[in-house]
């Protein structure tokens, strides 16, 4: 242990798994836009997503990567697979791209990146004056139903009219097939 | 890895390639997907703010778990909006859906 | 202030008086509607009530001092306020007492009129509505408050005249009514904005102080008062705007009584008696209003020397006395006019509820039918009426004649013989149509007794008989009340005159001084009589006045001198033919081909901005976020 411990510096150790988050993160990206196979772009959402939970355990807050790998992972991720079933039957041959489109999507992608990039490095960004450092799960509990209630009510709202609003959207197009 | 920029252009990176997906996709559940990455692109954000900036660390995971739910959320209606879709088209290409042109 | 307001007996009774009539209005239009029977006995109630309200007053202010006034603000914009409330003088508190006892009386007299009337109980809400709005704007303490509910009596006129909505004529005489007495009210109106503008307040008491002399110019007052004479002219059916008056006789009986006679008419009056201070300052608008006064008496008293109409008569001598009340007070009597108001109210009111009693009774409103059917078989009515055209003619010693000699008196007063000269002569002429009238109810040529045999007929049996003599009674007892007080209201002159205008007031002097006066007018007055008795009463009289032999004149009176003509003129030629056609042409061309165009113009972009709608979705997100993108460079950098 001890002899693993002078070997490797924890913090270069640190660094490298934050490399390959980082790395895990966009290659999920890349992997979950660009295939044409509607498979592979749930795969690489999946492992983006796993990477993103890495950056989570990085940003201090391993109940949050938790919730990540449990919500999305577990819960949207799958039922986005069960949609597969609507796409293209993969035996079947792929439309070809059309790179006017692909072009124009990529340019104002970059033009994005770039506004994004220009406001990130141009403004200077100050910390609080006074910071708490209390990360636990039982504050978080804590606020949740007492400061943040009324969010944490609205937010379950929203989650049971999404749920209804699923049902009747669904249900509706049963009702009327063209 | 300890800095607020190296999260911030992580996410901005990452919103900028589910724009990308949103753009270039044809199929509906290809934006979906791409929609994900951009939301996840805000919690690393909120999370990233939460870290080295904000006077309480509680509140950006707060947002964060908000997200998920609205992630949630959206995911059900999107779904569900695409299977209605798919009946009235027997598609989900997005580019077949072009009842209201002008 | 509440508790002041129910411990002081003076602003309660005032207030209930005035407002208990509203609240019956809106329960018998809201609830009471099917229920005739119950709406006739809430609105008599509520009258009654303030009836007994009205002489309380009447009764505790008799030694009045100093007017009472309360007030409370019902509309604060900026610097106007706009009070509500009311003033109790002695003219007020007398006006109040007239609506309220002529208004009780025709409300009782109408349960026998109305009878069996599909509308008995819109009848009825319309009755308290007048009586609220009459005896609000009798109490008004500020001009503001008077114009509105001046327009509210006009409005139940309007109602009221266009009762019998089913008949073509009655709603154009209600349309014909509304419109020429608007023309009046937007004079009116422009008067007190003149007023409000350059004396900064309508109230009517600070109207007649001094203040007003200071504050503004001559002419300005002037003007101010000829525009706010304009209201009278409406109201009143002075010239140039009387011929509504006659129209509104379609209206039933009962209520020409009450509205156009008697009381909303008067109203005109007694607005230029509540401001006549404000007026006599101004010495040619008084002179104007003498002239206008004039014209209308004698105009309006030719015209009801040639029709056969019972009501028309009374109507064109409503106008005429009208006129001749506007004489009283432009002549400078303010308490000539106010008391010739008063017991007109009464004998007027008499003359047209007896009318009612034969029209109703005989189907028709012609007098020589009426006389023919043998009209002189109903007593009450026929008495009365007699005592009526009596007093109307200002023979002693009935209420007319004491009222009429005062006003004669402040006419003679005048440097001008004229206006002394006119007075007389409408003096012979109204003796002289009102008794052509009775003489030919009372000694018809020949006698029908057709009618009786017909009536027998579709009166079912003695149960209908019986019911026909309560209605009978029904009307006559208001009938009887109000001829008592045709006689006796006479001899009230001196304390009358000691109550409006106090013991020091000038109006003694004339009695003594125009001694001559009073023998010339009761000649003048009883040889219209007889000319009359020679015309239309003695045996073998040809009933054929002598105006009506001589056919242009007659026929000139007829067509109530063709002013209606002229206006119907006016209306086809100018408004119809240039003024209505230019707006028509300026609406179809400009305003609406400016309409469509915009239309057109909307429809055309659209089809044409549609191209840029691809349906896809896509492309609109790239270029929402392209927009993003680059207003955010624009700001950032």
């Amino acid at each position: 242990m001890n002899s693993v411990q002078s070997l490797i510096q924890p913090h270069l150790l640190a660094q490298a798994g934050f490399v390959v988050v980082v790395a895990l993160t966009f290659a999920g990206a890349l992997i979950a836009v660009f295939p044409r196979n509607i498979l592979y772009n749930i795969l690489g959402l999946i492992v983006s997503l796993t990477g993103v939970a890495g950056l989570f355990v990085y940003l201090g807050s391993p109940f949050i990567a938790l919730m990540q790998l449990l919500i999305y992972v577990g819960a949207i991720c799958i039922s986005i697979i069960f949609a597969i079933m609507l796409s293209r039957p993969l035996h079947l041959s792929m439309p070809k791209r059309r790179l006017p489109k692909v072009g124009i999507a990529a340019g104002v992608g970059v033009a994005v990146f770039v506004m994004l990039a220009g406001i990130i490095s141009r403004t200077s960004w100050q910390p609080a004056a006074s910071r708490s450092s209390d990360w636990s799960v039982t504050t978080l509990g804590h606020y949740l139903l007492t400061r943040y209630d009324l969010v944490f009510e609205a937010i379950s709202l929203v989650l049971l009219v999404a749920i209804l609003g699923a049902i009747v959207i669904s249900g509706y197009a049963r009702r009327r097939p063209s | 890895m300890s800095s607020l920029y190296t999260y911030l252009f992580i996410a901005a990176l990452l919103f900028s390639l589910g724009i990308f997906g949103v753009f270039q996709r044809r199929s509906l559940i290809g934006m979906l997907i791409a929609i994900e990455l951009m939301l996840n692109a805000a919690s690393i954000n909120f999370m990233a703010f939460n870290k080295f900036l904000a006077p309480d660390p509680i509140v950006g995971q707060i947002y964060t778990l908000f997200i998920m739910g609205i992630a949630a959320a959206e995911a059900a209606i999107a779904l569900s909006i695409i299977v209605a879709l798919f009946r009235r088209l027997r598609s989900i290409n997005i580019e077949r859906a072009q009842e209201l042109r002008g | 202030m509440t508790s002041s307001f129910f411990h002081n007996p003076t602003l309660l009774a005032a207030a209930v008086a005035a407002l208990l009539p509203f609240f019956t209005f809106a329960l018998i239009m809201v609830f009471t509607r099917p229920y005739p029977r119950l709406s006739a006995v809430l609105s008599i109630g509520a009258v009654s009530v303030s009836l007994i309200c009205a002489i309380f007053l009447l009764g505790s202010h008799w030694h009045l001092e100093e007017p009472i006034q309360y007030t409370g603000k019902w509309m604060i914009s900026g610097d106007i306020h706009i009070p509500f409330g009311f003033l109790l003088d002695q003219l007020s508190l007398l006006m109040l007492t007239i609506v309220a006892v002529i208004s009780f009386l025709v409300q009782v007299y109408s349960l026998g009129y109305m009878a069996g009337d599909p509308g008995f109980a819109r009848y009825y809400a319309f009755q308290s509505l007048f009586a609220w709005a009459m005896m609000t704007m009798s109490i008004a303490p500020n001009m503001l408050q008077f114009y509105i509910f001046w327009e509210l009596v006009g409005l139940a006129s309007y109602l009221l005249i266009g009762f019998y909505y089913e008949k073509f004529s009655a709603s154009e005489a209600g349309k014909k009514a509304f419109v020429m007495t608007r023309f009046g009210d937007i004079a009116f109106f422009l008067g007190l904005l003149v007023v409000l503008l350059h004396f900064g307040n309508l109230n009517i008491q600070d109207m007649n102080s001094v203040d007003v002399t200071a504050r503004m110019s001559p002419a300005l007052i002037t003007l101010s008062a000829i525009l706010i004479f304009g209201g009278v002219v409406g109201k009143s059916a002075q010239f140039p705007l009387l011929t509504w008056l006659p129209d509104a006789m379609e209206g039933p009986t009962p209520v020409s009584a009450l509205l156009h006679s008697a009381t909303m008419v008067a109203a005109g009056v007694y607005m230029f008696g509540r401001i006549f201070p404000f007026f006599s300052n101004s010495a040619v608008a008084m002179t104007t209003f003498l002239t206008i006064g004039t014209i209308t008496m004698l105009l309006a008293s030719t015209m009801a020397m040639v029709t056969r109409d019972i009501k028309q008569v009374w109507a064109y001598s409503t106008i005429s006395q009208l006129g001749f009340m506007v004489m009283g007070l432009a002549a400078g009597s303010y308490f000539a006019g106010i008391f010739h108001l008063t017991t007109h109210a009464g004998f007027k009111a008499l003359l047209f509820l007896c009318s009612g009693v034969f029209i109703h009774e005989y189907e028709t409103n012609d007098f020589f039918e009426i006389g023919k059917y043998g009209g002189r078989g109903l007593k009450v009515p026929i008495i009365c009426m007699t005592l009526a055209a009596a007093a109307l003619s200002g023979l002693p010693p009935l209420s007319g004649f004491f009222s009429k000699e005062a006003i004669m008196g402040a006419l003679a007063e005048q440097h001008n013989p004229v206006w002394l000269w006119a007075g007389l002569l409408g003096a012979f002429l109204t003796a002289y149509y009102s008794f052509r009238l009775i003489f030919s109810i009372l000694f018809p040529k020949k006698v029908e007794a057709v009618h009786q045999a017909e009536h027998g007929g579709h009166g079912h049996g003695h149960e209908a008989g019986h019911h026909h003599a309560g209605i009978y009674w029904v009307m006559a007892w208001p009938l009887i009340i109000l001829a008592t007080i045709t006689l006796v209201l006479g001899f009230f002159h001196t304390p009358l005159e000691n109550f409006l205008v106090g013991h020091h007031g000038g109006g003694e002097a004339h009695g003594g001084h125009h001694a001559w006066l009073l023998y010339v007018a009761v000649g003048l007055a009883l040889s219209g009589v007889g000319l009359a008795w020679l015309e239309f009463g003695r045996k073998g009289a040809p009933q054929v006045g002598f105006v009506e032999k001589v056919e242009p004149i007659s026929a000139l009176f007829a067509n109530r001198w063709y002013i209606d003509r002229f206006y119907r003129l006016f209306l086809d030629y100018f408004i119809y033919g240039t003024v209505s056609s230019l707006f028509t042409r300026n609406d179809r061309r400009v305003i609406d081909g400016g309409i469509d165009g915009m239309c057109r113009a909307t429809v055309g972009t659209g089809w044409a901005l549609s191209f840029l709608q691809s349906g896809m979705l896509q492309y609109n997100l790239m270029v929402m976020f392209a927009v993003l993108a680059l207003v955010a460079l624009y700001f950032f950098f």
